[in-house]
């Protein structure tokens, strides 16, 4: 990272640190939904914009996360082990969703991940004895840890911030490692990946096991956030609006998902002034950036200052010679 | 001397097309074989067969005298057994030098002690080197997908050689390449042959290129080896004439 993004990303960790004290409560539980959100965001980049792999059933790990959260803590399990419990558990799932994507890619695949979420939602609604279907589960509390106790929206946005900066350094760490570069090198020409020695097969099942595993701890900390879960939390419309942050964010951007939660969480909130015509003003803004800046916002910044390089020409390369299939 | 690469019979159908028929050939210990045909001779198919990115109808492949039949092509580069592509195959969005290091990672330890070693695999000097015996070193930290096209095919090269392969393929390497670049890019395929003792198989259209290059040259149409022999040889072969270079070349 080069200084101007580290100034950038402090000042952001500042913010992020501040803010909840100038919030109302329904304030911090939207950043609160930011934090939670960007984590299974940073999981669904992870599968597609990295390795390349489609996915529409990032919302269904984190409602199978959410669901194991939930009936565990009622069962009385300790939080961490909860928490890591429903990692592992969305982990395992995942790495079994991605069989189908050793032999399918494109819209294919996301018929597969599509189904998947569909049949998610079935179990969660219709298999009352385990999760008590349409009623839901409700009075889910607040973990207390090491005698912090997290009731407060304030000190439980402060847990989940902790939650996500831990996970992002984890996951920034993964894909400085050889792991990142052979992701990219899978998306990028899978043939050629496999010839140079690149077990294709294990990285595919890799990055849908961690990008699912990264669903389920977001899980894990949406039950509690919002005490009250129910099928139709987790159904298509969450998968959607998760692959939505990481497009408008930039796929394959570190930070991408980061901004595109930000936009998915809160342009609608802002959006409510305009009253019953707020989704369809979102939604054309949405279209509209998608028209003009298709590699998302992030990669439009990274454009704009390449651009501004490009001119200096400080190496002499052409600024509009990168990003040659974009 | 040893063969490092036997091909005993091979063959390959799709449908009712035989595009490889009962081809058998061995290559010995550093050589350069260079393997010639017109279009739809069938020797990209047996490439693809030999290199496992095709399962062959029939027929056996040896490397090192192991067999490596159906063998995948990750497992394959694994024991040794790189090769480049027709088509220009690097990955666009990483540097230069990623692209260099991406090719022999898999090389290095365990995916799970991958992930807990060097973010470079402990590949950056041998990549440098890579990229300096190529001549890339001004390129190392561009994306590649922003290289010229002659740029990328010596790097598409680069990358088949970054794990110290025992044997290399290259899918018409000369393919599409101008002439300065052309003599660029076969210098430097015969300095890394001398000095790293290599074993090459090139497919290759561009009839100079073969000739200057390769060491022995086998001759393909329509799926079964019709010539062999030394370049010069190969040439003045009527057979091969006939089949390949037309009635009508003025070639001497």
């Amino acid at each position: 990272m080069n200084r101007l993004g580290i100034i950038v990303v402090g000042a952001a960790v500042i913010f992020a640190i501040a803010v909840p004290f100038f919030l109302k409560p329904f304030g911090i539980y939207l950043i609160s939904m930011w934090a939670v959100l960007t984590i299974a965001a940073m999981g669904l980049n992870l599968t597609l914009g990295y390795a390349g792999q489609i996915s529409l059933a990032q919302g269904a790990f984190v409602g199978i996360g959410a669901y194991t959260t939930a009936l565990l803590i009622q069962a009385g399990w300790p939080y961490p082990i909860v928490f890591i419990s429903a990692g592992l558990l969305c982990f395992a799932i995942g790495w079994g969703l991605g069989y189908p994507a050793l032999r399918v890619q494109h819209h294919y695949l996301a018929f597969v991940t599509l189904a998947f979420t569909t049949l998610v939602f079935l179990v969660l609604r219709n298999e009352e004895w385990l999760t008590r279907g349409i009623y839901g589960i409700s009075g889910i509390a607040r973990p207390t840890l090491l005698g912090w106790s997290t009731a407060n929206a304030r000190d439980f946005y402060f847990f989940c911030l902790g939650a996500l900066t831990v996970i992002a350094a984890a996951t920034w760490w993964m894909l400085r490692s050889p792991w990142g570069r052979a992701f990219i090198a899978l998306r990028e020409n899978p043939i050629r990946a496999l010839s140079l020695g690149l077990d294709t097969r294990r990285y595919t099942l890799m990055a849908f096991a961690i990008g699912s595993g990264l669903a389920g701890l977001s899980g894990a900390l949406y039950a509690p956030l919002v005490q009250f879960i129910e099928p139709n939390s987790f159904a298509l419309g969450l998968s959607f609006n998760l692959l939505l942050m990481v497009i408008v964010g930039g796929g394959g951007c570190f930070f991408g998902p980061f901004v595109g939660a930000l936009v998915a969480v809160l342009l609608p909130e802002w959006m409510r002034i305009t009253q019953s015509y707020y989704l369809m003003v979102y939604a054309a803004i949405v279209m509209l950036l998608l028209a003009f800046c298709p590699s998302g916002l992030l990669g439009l910044i990274e454009r704009v200052i390449k651009a501004t390089r490009g001119r200096r020409g400080p190496d002499g390369i052409a600024p509009n010679a990168e990003r040659a299939n974009p | 001397m040893t063969a490092v690469l036997q091909v005993s019979n091979l063959r390959k159908t799709f449908g009712g097309i035989t595009a490889v028929d009962g081809v058998s050939f061995e290559v010995r210990d550093g050589e350069i074989l260079g393997i010639i045909g017109p279009n739809g001779s069938g020797k990209s198919t047996l490439f693809n067969c030999v290199l496992g990115q095709l399962l062959p109808t029939g027929g056996q492949v040896h490397v090192d005298g192991k067999p490596t039949t159906g063998m995948r092509p990750c497992d394959l580069n694994r024991l040794g057994v790189s090769r480049t592509f027709q088509l220009l195959q690097v990955f666009p969005q990483l540097s230069v030098r990623d692209n260099l290091i991406v090719a022999g990672q898999e090389h290095q330890g365990s995916m799970y002690t991958r992930l807990f070693g060097r973010a470079d695999a402990g590949l950056g000097d041998a990549a440098d080197r890579m990229i300096e015996f190529f001549r890339l070193s001004h390129l190392a930290d561009e994306q590649a997908g922003s290289l010229s096209y002659g740029q990328q095919k010596l790097l598409d090269a680069a990358m088949a050689f970054m794990a110290g392969p025992r044997l290399v393929l290259l899918d018409e390497p000369a393919g599409g390449v101008n002439l300065t670049m052309l003599a660029n890019l076969r210098e430097r395929l015969q300095a890394y042959h001398s000095e790293h003792k290599a074993t090459f198989v090139v497919i290759e259209h561009q009839m100079e290129f073969v000739m200057a290059l390769c060491t022995r040259v086998l001759v393909l149409a329509e799926g079964r080896i019709i010539a062999g022999g030394a370049p010069q040889e190969i040439r003045s072969n009527p057979a091969v004439i006939d089949a390949y270079l037309g009635h009508g070349s003025a070639r001497p």
